[in-house]
């Protein structure tokens, strides 16, 4: 899988490095968010081999960011020749990371645990939470690529219990990176202040999405009184033309 | 920051929540025996819709119980967030009749291990804005207000992390996208939920170890369980003290006459005020169970100086009560009343002279010099502890006790009905003011004092003689 190499620029122009960072910082974040929505579904309608290897595969690739990312910062901030506002872009960047890092050992701690209350083969166990398709394309979104291959072969109690031994030791690492990064890196934070704008701006606005969950609330009668006065309006409106042309042709 | 990096000696563990696992176990029989229906919205249908009737019938069936006690079990797993309503969602209870609720995935239900966190409240809030802007209520503004704060140096990092968890689930089917919307904004209502609502999640205060993990079996811990002496004497203690309060207690015994509270009728107040001329039965006879217990009623302490005057002994309790206005008054008249105090009880050929042992006497007098609060604590509890191993037990059995007894008042308790009810309803009067209570307190401290001076027994005797 191509991922965003982590070559430690020694190169003249600090720019390249310092994007790079953000890169590696905005992947990480991006894998992430994936993981905790493939999360959430575990233990509902939709748990099944295919999530779990996705979870396993969306794991293993932010490990690797997150081994690559911890290196380059490390690199960078201990670096005593760097200007005062790299090494506060960078301190951003290094919350960001750890601040990531963190969620992720959240996220994986819950797999870990609700992965031993569900076990796949017991399927009629599973909560019923109404979510009907896959989290196929959020694992692909994760792993940067347009289609996942469907891994074949069904997962076997013994190698669910693999997964469940890996991750722990994963989480271990994470816990242990954390610790590292604590002592090894001073990064003070109550000295790091956020750049971007306190609210976030629209991405775009989802209209469908919105429909449907402000439809959710109030149970479709709201949409249905509002078809009804639009109807009655309409109505209205086409007594009062026909009116007009009444008018207009008797007099 | 995680836990392990917090090196204060804080408490950060939550309290065991045993109701959790056991709720959960309910919620996974609950799949296969409750029936669900589909959720018809627009285009699209969800499945896995419950109502809250099949729930209760469900719960009253499994469990065995009425129906109250099925709703209250409902509204509980509605209330920890194990199952969400899909309309009317701030208010979690359970509606026993046809209002729709789903369960709840497992990935949002309550842990106790994991303490919510406000990075991802922050992360919620930030999402719910980029949807749609100003859809966040008053509250959650100003909770995003206040957490724009406080995570300023994260603030990139959770608006970053919005927008990629926002477009993520973009990613998913338009159903699916409803149902994961549904589930965060239920899961956020239960663990951040709205102002002036209650809160299942309400556990108090954090505990300093995990309570989780098994002690370690060392020599202090086996040492502490092997105690058994103390333990036996302190389960009689608690007996002893069960079987003498039982009458008293004021959840297992009702109030006699009735309860002002209930019935706006305050003859309970009247009768046990601090210095009513007949006291009732029940405090007299509270008087009998403990020195203590005779002294903090004022009534009871009064009743004992009339009894140590008839034995002219009052100088003990006169000390006491004067050891404990120095203790608990102002600090700065400590150092005049502790010259009134030596001069009355502790110096020798005083008026008052108390009878306490030498080296009490000494450690006290020493003390004198150089006055604190708490200088005269050694005599007075010396002093307490002779009234009670001597005084107390005759006064026990004195007739100014034994009178007390016979003339106290035991109320027949009231029984009104709804109209007389009522009638005490309109009648409420506001009770005496307490600066009236203080003035007449302050009235009787000055008598007291007037007629505690010191006692001349020549002149009493006089007067006596005159007399015959």
């Amino acid at each position: 899988m191509p991922l965003s190499n982590s070559k430690v620029a020694d190169d003249g122009s600090s720019a390249q490095p310092q994007r790079e960072g953000q890169a590696m910082v905005d992947s990480l974040t991006k894998v992430v968010a994936c993981y905790r929505h493939l999360a959430s579904c575990i233990g509902g309608s939709t748990d099944s081999t295919s999530l779990r290897q996705e979870l396993r595969q969306t794991r293993e690739h932010a490990q690797t960011l997150a081994v690559s990312c911890r290196n380059h910062l490390t690199a960078r901030l201990r670096d005593k020749t760097l200007s005062e506002e790299d090494r506060k872009e960078t301190e951003l960047q290094w919350v960001a990371f750890s601040s990531c890092l963190e969620l992720f050992h959240a996220d994986m701690c819950k797999v870990y645990h609700m992965g031993s209350c569900f076990s796949v083969a017991k399927k009629s166990a599973m909560v019923q939470t109404g979510l009907q398709g896959g989290a196929t394309e959020v694992a692909a979104r994760a792993l940067s690529m347009p289609n996942l291959q469907e891994q074949n072969g069904e997962q076997t109690a013994s190698m669910e219990g693999l997964d469940q031994s890996q991750l722990e030791q994963e989480i271990a690492q994470v816990d242990r990176t954390l610790e590292d990064m604590e002592m090894k890196v001073n990064v003070l934070r109550w000295t790091v202040e956020a750049k971007g704008p306190q609210y976030a701006d629209p991405v775009s606005v989802d209209s469908a999405s919105l429909a449907l969950l402000s439809g959710d609330e109030e149970g479709g009668f709201c949409d249905r009184s509002q078809m009804f006065v639009l109807l009655m309006l309409c109505g209205v409106a086409l007594v009062a033309v026909v009116l007009s042309v009444c008018v207009v042709y008797l007099a | 920051m995680t836990i392990k990096l917090i090196r204060d000696h804080g408490q950060h563990y939550r309290p065991r929540m045993a109701c959790l696992q056991k709720l959960e176990a309910m919620v996974l029989e609950m799949q296969s025996g409750v029936k669900s229906s589909e959720q018809k919205l627009n285009i699209t249908s969800i499945p896995h819709v419950i109502t809250g009737e099949d729930i209760l019938a469900w719960i009253a069936n499994h469990m065995k119980v009425d129906t109250q006690e099925a709703r209250t079990m409902g509204t509980m797993l509605v209330a920890y967030g194990f199952i969400y309503p899909l309309q009317d969602h701030k208010r979690l209870i359970l509606k026993p009749d046809g209002s729709l609720y789903r369960f709840q995935t497992p990935y949002f239900w309550p842990a106790q291990k994991w303490k919510v966190d406000d990075t991802d409240y922050a992360i919620y809030l930030a999402k719910r804005n980029i949807r749609k802007k100003g859809s966040l209520d008053v509250y959650e503004q100003e909770n995003y207000n206040k957490l724009h704060k406080w995570l300023n140096y994260k603030w990139d990092f959770i608006v970053m992390q919005a927008k990629e968890q926002y477009r993520a689930g973009k990613e998913r089917n338009k159903a699916d996208r409803v149902v994961f919307d549904c589930q965060e904004r239920a899961f956020w209502i239960v663990h951040r939920p709205p102002p002036r609502t209650h809160s299942a999640m309400d556990y108090g205060v954090d505990r300093l170890i995990d309570p989780n993990v098994e002690e370690k079996k060392t020599f202090d811990y086996y040492k502490r369980i092997v105690s058994l002496i103390s333990l036996n004497i302190s389960l009689f203690i608690l007996v002893k003290f069960m079987t003498t309060y039982k009458g008293h207690d004021p959840f297992l015994a009702p109030c006699l006459p009735s309860n002002p509270w209930q019935t706006d009728d305050d003859t309970y107040w009247e009768l046990n005020m601090r210095s009513v001329e007949t006291p009732t039965k029940m405090r007299v006879e509270r008087w009998s169970f403990s020195f203590f217990e005779l002294l903090s009623d004022p009534r009871g302490r009064a009743d004992f100086k009339v009894f140590l005057k008839k034995e002219f002994s009052g100088e003990n309790l006169a000390f006491w009560e004067a050891a404990e206005e120095m203790k608990w008054g102002a600090a700065s008249s400590i150092n005049e009343q502790a010259q009134t105090i030596f001069k009355t009880f502790l110096a020798p050929g005083a008026p008052r002279w108390i009878n306490i042992d030498g080296r009490t006497m000494g450690l006290t007098v020493k003390g004198l010099e150089h006055p604190h609060r708490y200088v005269l604590d050694a005599a007075q509890t010396h002093i307490f502890m002779l009234m009670k191993k001597d005084t107390f037990y005759r006064y026990l059995k004195s007739p100014v006790y034994k009178d007390m007894q016979k003339k106290s008042l035991s109320p027949a308790p009231h029984t009104f009905t709804d109209s007389q009810l009522e009638q005490n309803a309109r009648n409420r009067k506001p009770g005496i003011d307490p600066i009236i209570i203080w003035q007449q307190e302050e009235e009787e401290r000055a008598k007291a004092a007037a007629a505690a001076g010191p006692i001349d027994i020549k002149k009493l005797m006089a007067s006596k003689l005159d007399r015959k």
